[in-house]
């Protein structure tokens, strides 16, 4: 009698063994049609990312007259590709001074916005100002209201001013805006930093302010150089304001060269027009691969809450 | 010129002055005085400032000259008019038109782009998934190309002859397709291209989101034996409830005001068919100088989103997420 019960046990155990063994082998052809539907997922947007890219890069190579002479063979590089379209693009057309129209005022509008907002970033975060929280929900619905609507009462207003079609009539919208948006981006990640690295360095003798902004900066900079990549962005590839801004020929910025060549008023060849493309987007694009891990670490909505 | 000495002495001496009159000795005894710190009002005095002459004033303004007869023939003496532009907008068939195109622009963009983020982040944020970098790399492309661009390509791209999507199709014995120019296809033609510049972000945001769920969660959960669908519905929704209603309701009204796609690839058109309000007011404005019928259809758009995200926090506690 026990011997049988000890083999029905025997034999219960092994079906359970089994039982597990064939689960596991279930899983693991469950995981692996997973890993390949993962990988055909990826590889599909990729193609999808990358594409568009890839076309505009290809046309700038190949001498191509208008789109309407494109066809698929300029899809690979062929026996006439050269970089023709860059040196057309670049001596025969007013690309550099658009170009340097535009770093200009880049460049000083992102400079004089981020550091503003570095300071009171840091100061809303940690100094208990006066009516803080109303001042923060403002910011963030006056986000909701879009720049293109703020162009025309900010038309009429400097125009009042006489600073239409002059840099400082556009550096002083750039850089607010720029404001607005990083300030509230550090504030919210330098509320995730401990207070203890103030305090320890208020403890060996550094005055308050000179705790927050000789610690604080150097530590909040994936959100200062996230911040600085997105203020870049608009003032560089803005049409709306420049476009209505700026009236003289000698003071257009790329975006508006770009945008006068897409609709015909300045004629071009299209190649020419594609290696624009890519020399405009050439430096942005290399400044987001350098930072790329920043992109990630710098939204510090992240934080689980 | 001045003594360094006198008027450091002249300064204290001001300050003094202020500090025994008994108003300031008074207000400075006040709880609300002691709660904040004063003086660091100076830090963000910039940001007051700009909220203040390029925020308020300028959305007044327009508020102002929606109630106004501002265009080019009362140029340089338009007057108060009341709600004649209200109601002369609301008697329109275009408004109706306006807004629907508007929410189904964003609304649209806003259900394909922000599940197809998660998912792409969910997908390669599995433990060992080889190439992960790789293609996260790939994704930064339409991201890191300037949309004003890349919109542009894209115009091009679907262009009815010659652009390189209809060359693709013949190839395969279709059709072409008037991408941009047919009413039945410039909305999608718009949706397409704006999900490919917008799921990148998404991907991004939500792959930061998932990143920060604490690692022994999903531990804990594959010891109890949680497939991952379970673990999905289980951990991962449940803790990042707050922050999918907050990027999707910001999705939304950044989608709203989005004004480069519809203004770059179709520029309203044909008809008004891809015309969203945005871009309505700042054609109505600078290309045939109606400020005052811009401004309302403006005040219009301010309105609706005002209400929306009301609305929206109230249901989602979405601003949770910021403080």
């Amino acid at each position: 009698m026990q011997s049988i019960e000890m083999n029905k046990n025997e034999l219960k155990m092994k079906n359970e063994d089994y039982d597990i063994f064939r689960k596991n082998n279930y899983y693991k052809r469950i995981k692996i049609v997973k890993r390949i539907v993962s990988h055909i997922v990826l590889i599909l947007f990729s193609i999808f990312s990358v594409f568009p890219i890839y076309y505009v890069f290809i046309t700038s190579l190949n001498p191509i007259g208008s789109l309407g002479d494109a066809t698929l063979r300029d899809l690979l590089p062929t026996a006439s590709s050269s970089l023709s379209n860059y040196y057309d693009i670049l001596f025969r057309h007013p690309f550099l001074l658009w170009l340097r129209n535009t770093l200009l005022l880049t460049a000083t509008s992102t400079l004089i916005g981020l550091v503003v907002a570095i300071i009171s970033g840091l100061a809303f975060s940690r100094f208990k100002i006066p009516a803080k929280h109303a001042l923060l929900y403002t910011l963030l619905i006056l986000t909701l209201f879009p720049f293109t609507m703020l162009v025309i009462p900010f038309y009429f207003m400097f125009a009042q001013l006489h600073l239409l079609n002059t840099f400082i009539g556009l550096i002083i919208p750039y850089s607010a805006f720029a404001l607005i948006y990083a300030t509230y981006l550090i504030k919210t990640y330098v509320d995730n930093i401990p207070k203890d690295y103030e305090e320890a360095a208020q403890m060996d003798g550094l005055s308050r302010r000179g705790a927050l902004f000789r610690i604080l900066v150097p530590m909040a900079k994936p959100v200062i150089i996230f911040s600085l990549i997105v203020a870049f962005m608009g003032p560089y590839t803005d049409y709306a304001l420049a476009g209505q801004f700026l009236t003289s020929s000698n003071k257009f910025t790329m975006a508006i060269g770009m945008y006068y060549i897409s609709q015909g008023t300045i004629t071009i060849n299209y190649g020419a027009y594609s290696a624009f493309a890519v020399l405009m987007g050439i430096p942005i694009f290399i400044v987001f691969f350098v930072f790329q891990k920043y992109l990630v670490s710098g939204f510090s909505l992240s934080t689980y809450k | 010129m001045f003594n360094d000495k006198n008027s450091e002495g002249a300064i204290n001496r001001i300050k003094d002055l202020i500090n025994s009159s008994p108003i300031v000795k008074k207000i400075k005894s006040t709880k609300i005085y002691k709660k904040y710190e004063w003086r660091s009002i100076i830090y963000i005095l910039p940001v007051i400032l700009v909220l203040a002459f390029l925020n308020f004033y300028p959305i007044l303004y327009t508020i102002y000259i929606s109630f106004t007869n501002f265009n080019t023939k009362f140029f340089y003496n338009f007057y108060f008019i009341g709600i004649t532009n209200y109601v002369y907008v609301l008697q329109t068939n275009a408004l109706y038109t306006i807004i629907e195109n508007t929410l189904v622009w964003s609304i649209g963009s806003t259900i394909v782009m922000v599940p197809a983020g998660f998912i792409l982040a969910l997908i390669m944020n599995q433990r060992g998934l080889r190439g992960k970098y790789l293609y996260r790399s790939m994704f930064l492309f339409p991201w890191a190309f300037p949309a004003f661009i890349t919109i542009l390509i894209w115009s091009n791209m679907l262009a009815f002859n010659g652009g390189v999507v209809n060359e693709i199709m013949n190839f395969f014995g279709l059709k072409s397709i008037a991408w941009l120019t047919s009413p039945k296809y410039a909305m999608i033609s718009l949706i397409l291209v704006n999900f490919w510049l917008s799921f990148p972000y998404y991907t991004f945001v939500y792959t930061s989101a998932v990143q920060s769920i604490p690692q022994e969660l999903y531990e804990a959960a594959e010891m109890d034996g949680y497939g991952s669908i379970r673990t999905l519905t289980s951990v991962t929704l449940p803790l990042l409830r707050r922050q999918v209603a907050f990027i999707t309701i910001f999705g939304f009204i950044f989608t709203w005001n989005n004004f480069y796609v519809p203004f770059l690839l179709t520029s309203g058109g044909p008809g008004i068919s891809t015309q969203i309000l945005i871009t309505y007011s700042y054609q109505e404005a600078f290309s045939f100088d109606n400020f005052s019928l811009a401004a309302a259809y403006s005040v219009f758009s301010m309105l609706i989103l005002l209400v929306f995200v009301v609305v929206a926090n109230h249901y989602s506690k979405m601003m949770q997420v910021v403080y």
